[in-house]
């Protein structure tokens, strides 16, 4: 479920990009800086208390973008594996079972 | 002829040669300091914090409280402060007239000269200070956390500090920085504050200063130039890490964005208090004591939340400007128009609907998500150098993490007196 309140900023690089192409996805990245592609992943404030609560080195920043911060690289490498594999950015709810 | 800091009181170090230290300080009472404390010995001793020579009376307290000057009337902001719990007052034996040691890493640091025990309102102080009471302002919770009482007295160091690498070359005294920007034949020197790694906003926030900074100086030969001060500190999760910081800002000067004519990286120690409107008074201060004769002023400098007003500290060094030594040079922000295709300020693009701004955290996920940003918002050297940091010092993390606090190298340490 996205309810467009909280992104997840995945930044794509030549590799991410490249995997978008091939799973026929690259329309789905929006430019954000100078050129720089990014996907947001939303959550939605139950997603949001989920996150924040499964990784506490995760920050959620309330003053300016409203944007879930300081996710591990890691754990934004599996939400992109997601969405190649879901072809779809909705992949919160499957990403955090069993968290 | 002396050097003349802020208040255009001469800068003094206060600072005892080995022999004569070890002489003073047998037999004295040790009390060991958090490193709060520490950073502010430094910044007192070394005259970061002129014309303040120890940690505040009563009546000082009270007068910057009260009137943000100085008992003698010089314009300060924010009290510089040294609190005891009662129970270690009884502990150490602390008395009036009687001097103290006080440690850090188990050995001495400076003679305090115990002038005055008092107790202060910290409702009243956080009110002055912060203009507000919320224990949820980090200032204000580091004014609650203060013991019972407050310790005034004089300051000497007895034992210079050890700065660590890679921070050695960055430590530059208010006495030494003189002699740098002499060197550099520079007639007008503009202070750029920073905790932050450098994205181009705020390459271009300091290019911006210095171009205003340089006015109707002749052109001919170099004078102008950027001091880039960090505030080195506690740190708090999230932040860059400090090695990064000031290795990268550095990295604008080595890799020709700027040069060695106009662009210099130093630190000063000081845990942030971010008091916004009340800081950037003290940073006027502490930058006249540097040598500087420009301050850069951005928007909502020094705070954070929605505590302050986006000019605040604008209207309050307007208020004592003419009592500072320092000019301020009030900065628009920088951003990126597609439109133009390069970073411009928002004072000159008018493609407001296009704009792509600068944010901190924007940026940081993108270094979080190692993914190099395009040259127009992050210098490729800088963000290898983040990267390299984050390996060399962060473990892994060019960001402050439990494990980097836990394990980091300090900054300085004090070693045993020779």
């Amino acid at each position: 479920m996205t309810d467009g309140k909280y992104p997840i900023n995945i930044w794509v690089n030549e590799e991410r990009f490249a995997k978008l192409e091939k799973a026929g996805l690259s329309s789905m990245t929006k430019e954000a800086m100078a050129g720089l592609k990014v996907i947001f992943v939303y959550a939605n404030d139950a997603q949001k208390d989920k996150l924040l609560q499964a990784y506490p080195g995760a920050k959620f920043d309330s003053a300016t973008t409203k944007s879930i911060e300081l996710l591990p690289r890691k754990v934004k490498d599996e939400i992109f594996d997601l969405v190649i594999q879901k072809k779809n950015i909705d992949v919160l709810d499957e990403f955090l079972k069993g968290k | 002829m002396a050097a003349l800091g802020h208040g255009k009181k001469p800068i003094v170090e206060r600072i005892l040669e080995p022999a004569e230290a070890g002489k003073k300080i047998e037999g004295l009472t040790r009390i060991p300091v958090r490193s709060q404390i520490a950073n502010e010995i430094i910044g007192i001793s070394f005259g970061f914090f002129s014309p303040v020579e120890g940690f505040m009376n009563k009546a000082d307290v009270d007068s910057v409280v009260k009137n943000m000057r100085l008992a003698n009337g010089v314009v300060w902001s924010i009290p510089i402060v040294f609190d005891m719990s009662d129970a270690d007052i009884s502990r150490y034996g602390v008395k009036l007239g009687q001097p103290v040691v006080l440690t850090f890493d188990g050995n001495p640091m400076a003679l305090f000269e115990v002038e005055d025990i008092f107790a202060y309102d910290k409702q009243q102080m956080a009110q002055s200070i912060y203009g507000t009471t919320d224990d949820k302002h980090p200032g204000c919770a580091r004014t609650y956390k203060y013991g019972d009482k407050f310790i005034g007295g004089k300051i000497t160091l007895v034992n210079r500090p050890r700065i660590n690498d890679p921070y050695g070359p960055y430590f530059i005294t208010p006495l030494e920085m003189r002699k740098k920007f002499e060197e550099r034949g520079w007639k007008r020197i503009v202070a750029h504050q920073t905790r932050n790694v450098p994205h181009t906003g705020h390459e271009w926030l300091m290019k911006g200063a210095w171009s205003q900074t340089y006015a109707e100086l002749p052109i001919d030969k170099p004078l102008v130039g950027v001091l880039v001060n960090a505030i080195i500190g506690e740190k708090r999760k999230g932040d860059y890490i400090d090695e990064a910081i000031i290795l990268t800002q550095d990295e604008l000067r080595k890799s020709g964005y700027f040069g060695d004519h106009n662009h210099l990286t130093s630190l000063t120690f000081w845990d942030m208090r971010y008091a916004g409107p009340k800081e950037a008074i003290f940073h006027a201060a502490l930058r006249t004591n540097l040598g500087l004769t420009h301050h850069m002023y951005g928007r909502d400098h020094a705070g954070v939340g929605t505590y302050y007003g986006a000019y605040d500290a604008h209207n309050l060094l307007a208020k004592v400007q003419n009592e500072l030594d320092i000019v301020p040079v009030y900065s628009m922000n920088w951003l990126y128009c597609p439109h133009c295709g390069e970073v411009t300020s928002e004072g000159l693009c008018n493609h407001k609907s296009e704009w792509q701004k600068f944010s901190g955290s924007l940026i940081r996920s993108i270094v979080d998500d190692g993914v190099k940003p395009p040259r127009l918002i992050f210098r490729p050297e800088v963000f290898d150098l983040v990267m390299e940091c984050a390996e060399k010092y962060g473990f892994g993390s060019p960001f402050v993490t439990d494990e980097y606090l836990e394990k980091r190298v300090a900054v300085f340490t004090v070693p045993p007196m020779s």
